[in-house]
């Protein structure tokens, strides 16, 4: 259930060097001349991210597969609500559902409430001690198979492992 | 016109339909939780179907890069923006809409 | 295509407008703060689409810090500003 947490390692200094320089050279428009400046603000980044956010163990394979998870599942979810909105009966029927995360709390768990909200016809509405509150659009679907599915593939990415369900049916 | 222009205009004509959808549902839906989600979900996708549309016309690697850090940016937002907005709405007692 | 990103954009400005039906209207301050997230995500894309049409790179820059101010202006504004406890109107 615990996270481990990776000691600050070369690799995490050098993956993040190269988000942050990636950002950089984003932000100027490619412009080569702008390093003189870049390295050092690429330098700060890099240790007020360490400061920030201390490195957790990434999967970085496993964020990849996500992606596309996530871009598809998200479209899904805007095409559902749009298709509400647009006819003309409204068709919701809105319900607050209570969802017990067996995700390691700390970024795992915030990744897993952000990602929910954006998720066809679920929104998170709070986060008490590991137990999200979930509001579904449609109660009459099946959002929980959805859940467990995002909670494994986060439980994936950060190489956390879900505890086998206890007083869950 | 060549063949990427029509791919781009298809992708920006739909972009503006989410955005049409996220209105529509805000005026629509019921409570604030539920045009939470017409919001959060239809503008995301829309916005990022006119990045999309966009990005197939950019000229340098960096502008696509540049598009796509906004769209992760407005993605990351609105999903934590919605989330403590419908967190603040339930802990001051906003009763949710049922059917 | 010129034409198309400007009527796209003028497209997305009524339909913020419509959007800001919701502010006048509410009922709660939760709703109209919904509002100002539709602002923020429509505004970022009326600028996305300027930037193209007027070729004028430093829009996209505007956009990015649109994108980035509409979160933090969001979150302070649920922290710090909305505290009165909330009447229910909806369900009348």
């Amino acid at each position: 259930m615990t996270l481990t947490r990776a000691k600050i390692s070369w690799r995490t200094i050098v993956s993040r060097m190269g988000l942050f320089s990636l950002i950089w050279w984003v932000l100027t428009n490619g412009a080569g001349s702008s390093w003189w400046i870049g390295v050092p603000a690429v330098l700060l980044a890099v240790a007020v991210s360490i400061a920030l956010v201390p490195p957790a163990p990434w999967v970085w394979s496993e964020l990849l597969r996500f992606v596309p998870f996530f871009l598809l599942r998200s479209l899904i979810g805007g095409v559902d609500v749009a298709w509400r909105a647009f006819h003309p009966g409204v068709p919701i029927a809105p319900d607050l559902c209570i969802y017990p995360m067996r995700l390691p709390p700390g970024l795992p768990q915030v990744f897993m409430v952000n990602t929910v909200s954006l998720l066809p016809g679920t929104l998170s509405v709070g986060l008490d001690q590991s137990v999200l509150k979930v509001h579904v659009l449609d109660s009459r679907k099946d959002f929980l198979a959805e859940l467990e599915a995002v909670e494994q593939s986060v439980a994936r990415i950060f190489g956390a492992s879900l505890e086998v369900s206890e007083g869950r049916e | 016109m060549i063949p990427s222009d029509y791919l781009s205009v298809a992708l920006l004509i739909a972009g503006a339909i989410f955005f049409l959808a996220g209105t529509l549902g805000l005026l629509r839906f019921p409570d604030v939780y539920t045009r939470l989600h017409a919001l959060t979900k239809a503008d995301n996708v829309g916005l990022g179907l006119i990045v999309m549309g966009l990005v197939v016309q950019a000229e340098s690697w960096a502008a696509v890069g540049k598009l796509l850090l906004i769209w992760v940016l407005v993605l990351l937002a609105g999903a934590s923006v919605a989330h403590l907005v419908a967190r603040g709405a339930l802990q001051r007692g906003i009763r949710l809409w049922k059917r | 295509m010129q034409t198309l990103y400007l009527a796209l954009a003028l497209f997305l400005l009524v339909n913020l407008g419509a959007g800001m039906w919701r502010i006048f209207r509410g009922p709660t301050a939760a709703d109209r703060m919904l509002s100002a997230q539709l602002f923020g995500t429509t505004a970022v894309a009326v600028l996305l689409l300027l930037a193209q049409t007027k070729e004028n790179t430093a829009l996209l820059d505007v956009a990015l810090v649109f994108a980035l101010l509409a979160a933090v202006t969001a979150v302070a504004f649920v922290r710090r500003a909305w505290t009165d406890q909330e009447v229910d109107h909806d369900s009348e």
